[in-house]
């Protein structure tokens, strides 16, 4: 048996309909994956589908992981059908916001958007585990190279990356009782279209400086999953409160 | 006020300073490394375009960066 198929292993993702979340779905249902793909749009969900192999294993779940209520009705019956063994928290949003215009909207908007959302899922994913389950489910947190090291205009979003980091720790030690392993993957700057669009993707000089920075260059979305196909399988049974530094180098400095 | 007004003085934090259309707002000494920061973050959010770097170097007053929103809202 190869310890890093995912054949048999029912994997939730969030953020499922776009970027890192979509390539990550793409290449765990070619790992043998079934699939639970969250996102708030449908139709961008069924093109993730569209390029995920065995089509017909995976479901579609379209829903605003910060309303807690529908996502509890969302798991209810998902919960008493699919035993599952994995979710990777990819929903989030990145944001370059110099300190002197971070305001409490800014800040509420991206603590949840990246913590709050991450927290609801993930519990509802394991609820009714019980100590010793014979199954091991893998919880990974999406962070950044911001946990780790600053820039200008990251305050916010290095914020909830960090706390998340600080988190996982903590979770990994209460949760592995039950067999649930938690970890973290920090990428650095990946090229997706949510990237694109960014400040500096628009700007050649910073961008210029941003590829100086990552050694091995700047990431594609692959070299993201396939790290969360490591921690998904069996092949990272014995891995857990890590950090995943996912970076070309960048924090090897 | 324009909006692109507001946003220019919410990002530069120059709540006293009359802003004329023909000012090089790049010459105000408000101006800094994180203005720029500031400006593309406020203008995604209250228009939701970005303005790439080529053109925001050819933009030298407050009318340019105007109409620069405008034509970018209407795409």
């Amino acid at each position: 048996m190869n310890p890093f198929s995912l054949i048999n292993k029912n994997i939730i993702i969030t953020g499922a309909s776009s970027g890192l979340g979509r390539n990550c779905a793409i290449e765990c249902s070619k790992q043998g994956a079934t699939l639970f793909l969250i996102g708030r749009n449908m139709d961008a969900l069924v093109q993730t589908l569209n390029d995920c192999l065995n089509q017909e294993n995976h479901l579609l779940i379209c829903c605003d992981l910060l309303n807690t209520e529908k996502l509890k009705e969302i798991f209810l019956p998902l919960n008493e059908k699919f035993q599952f063994h994995g979710l990777v928290n990819f929903a989030g949003i990145s944001l370059t916001l110099p300190f002197r215009n971070t305001t409490e909207t800014k800040l509420n908007e991206l603590f949840q958007a990246n913590i709050y959302s991450a927290v609801n899922v993930s519990k509802l994913a394991i609820k009714g585990r019980k100590e010793n389950d014979s199954n091991t489910f893998s919880l990974i947190f999406i962070g950044s190279i911001m946990g780790e090291v600053g820039e200008s205009g990251k305050f916010v979003y290095a914020m909830t990356k960090g706390a998340l980091l600080s988190g996982v720790k903590s979770l990994a030690i209460e949760l592995a009782p039950k067999h649930i392993r938690v970890n973290m993957i920090s990428p650095g700057w990946v090229q997706t279209p949510m990237t694109e669009n960014q400040y500096y993707a628009n700007n050649k000089e910073a961008l210029e400086m941003l590829n100086k920075k990552h050694p091995l260059g700047v990431g594609k979305p692959e070299d993201v999953s396939w790290a969360c196909i490591y921690l998904l399988s069996d092949a990272a049974r014995w891995v857990t409160g890590t950090n995943l530094m996912l970076d070309g180098g960048y924090t090897a400095r | 006020m324009n909006k692109v007004i507001e946003v220019l003085i919410e990002a530069l934090e120059i709540e006293n300073k009359e802003v004329k259309l023909t000012d090089n707002f790049k010459e105000y000494p408000e101006w800094d490394s994180l203005s720029r920061l500031s400006l593309i973050a406020l203008m995604d959010e209250a228009f939701e375009i970005q303005i790439d770097d080529d053109t925001f170097k050819k933009i030298d007053s407050v009318e340019k960066l105007i109409a620069e929103v405008e034509l970018r809202m209407t795409k």
